[in-house]
């Protein structure tokens, strides 16, 4: 039997040590706390949102008129919460109206808010403002094509005939003790469709959609990935 | 040789080696044991307070991680994965501040 020589007995422990010895990327999971802090105020209510521009005053009525926007945003938002954190939603009385359309006046109504608190039993009362906007997006675009008579490329004018959907809102969180604000933020989301597929409905979710992860970041802790060095 | 074969030899260095495996595999309270337990006898170890800044920071420790990983940098200034790790974790450790995790009082 051949013994294997010092070469060969090399080559294998060289094989079998790792790219860069003594050092190896690991992946982590950091938590990412919310933004929120809900611990010990885990009923929450979900008031009327104000929207943004009264969709009977759009130029375009027609295309929002089965759109209920603060009500679709509430009942989605609601049913996030409900699903993937641990809170308790607390339905709003049908009643309960916005005493202004005014953003700032309504985060500023400490007392308003105290009393729709008391009323629901609420820890945290959110509010805010929505706004959803259709826009048509057509436009020239140039585009590539390949001659069929001498093959050469060329560049045409093409019309493209798309939709815009925009998605914003601010969310107002109150304590419904105090009726003091805890928080605000804004978020926004934008989509493009082509025109025959364009849907306001369908327009919508997808914003929501795309958003639903940084909504319920007000409120659960997330996790995020990240790359470290350690050393052997 | 300081580690045993099937694991856990007793020196720092294998304590290190060790901690890393578990670090790999995502086991990272082990990681942080052994870490912990090197450099109880290897205190001044760039290396091993780098890995232990790690651990604390994937445990969601990050005061421990911010003092582990300047120890570190203080003692391998130079060393191009600590600094790559001080700066990631700083990163993201601002990004928390700023958020400021979760507004216990209510803001004016």
């Amino acid at each position: 039997m051949r013994v294997p020589g010092k070469p060969a007995v090399l080559l294998v422990l060289a094989l079998s040590l790792p790219a860069v010895a003594g050092v190896h990327e690991v992946k982590l999971k950091l938590p990412l706390r919310p933004k929120l802090a809900v611990t010990g105020r885990e009923r929450i209510s979900l008031s009327p949102f104000i929207v943004a521009t009264q969709l009977s005053e759009k130029k375009d009525a027609a295309r929002y008129k089965d759109l209920d926007l603060d009500a679709e945003f509430r009942r989605y938002l609601g049913k996030q919460l409900g699903k993937r954190t641990k809170m308790t939603i607390i339905p709003m009385p049908a009643e309960v109206k916005l005493p202004t359309t005014v953003l700032k006046d309504l985060s500023e109504n400490a007392e308003y808010w105290r009393s729709v608190g008391a009323r629901t039993g609420a820890d945290i009362l959110l509010s805010g403002i929505v706004d959803f906007k259709i826009e048509d997006k057509s436009g020239y675009r140039a585009e590539e094509y390949v001659s069929r008579i001498d093959g050469r490329t060329y560049y045409r004018q093409v019309l493209v005939e798309s939709t815009g959907f925009t998605f914003e809102v601010t969310v107002l969180a109150f304590d419904g003790k105090t009726g003091a604000k805890l928080f605000q933020e804004t978020f926004r989301d934008a989509k493009e469709k082509p025109r025959r597929q364009a849907d306001e409905l369908l327009g919508l979710f997808e914003n929501l959609f795309s958003l639903e992860n940084q909504l319920l970041g007000l409120f659960v802790v997330r996790e995020r990935e990240a790359n470290r060095y350690v050393f052997d | 040789m300081t580690a045993c074969s099937s694991g856990t030899g007793t020196g720092w260095k294998a304590q290190k080696t060790y901690g890393a495996r578990m670090a790999r595999k995502g086991f990272w309270r082990e990681a942080l044991f052994r870490f912990e337990r090197a450099a109880v006898e290897k205190p001044d170890d760039p290396e091993v307070l780098n890995n232990l800044a790690v651990a604390y920071e994937s445990l969601g420790e990050s005061a421990k991680a911010l003092t582990t990983y300047k120890r570190a940098l203080e003692l391998a200034p130079s060393d191009p994965r600590i600094k790559r790790n001080y700066a990631r974790f700083a990163e993201s450790y601002t990004a928390q501040q700023r958020a400021g995790g979760a507004p216990a009082t209510p803001t004016p």
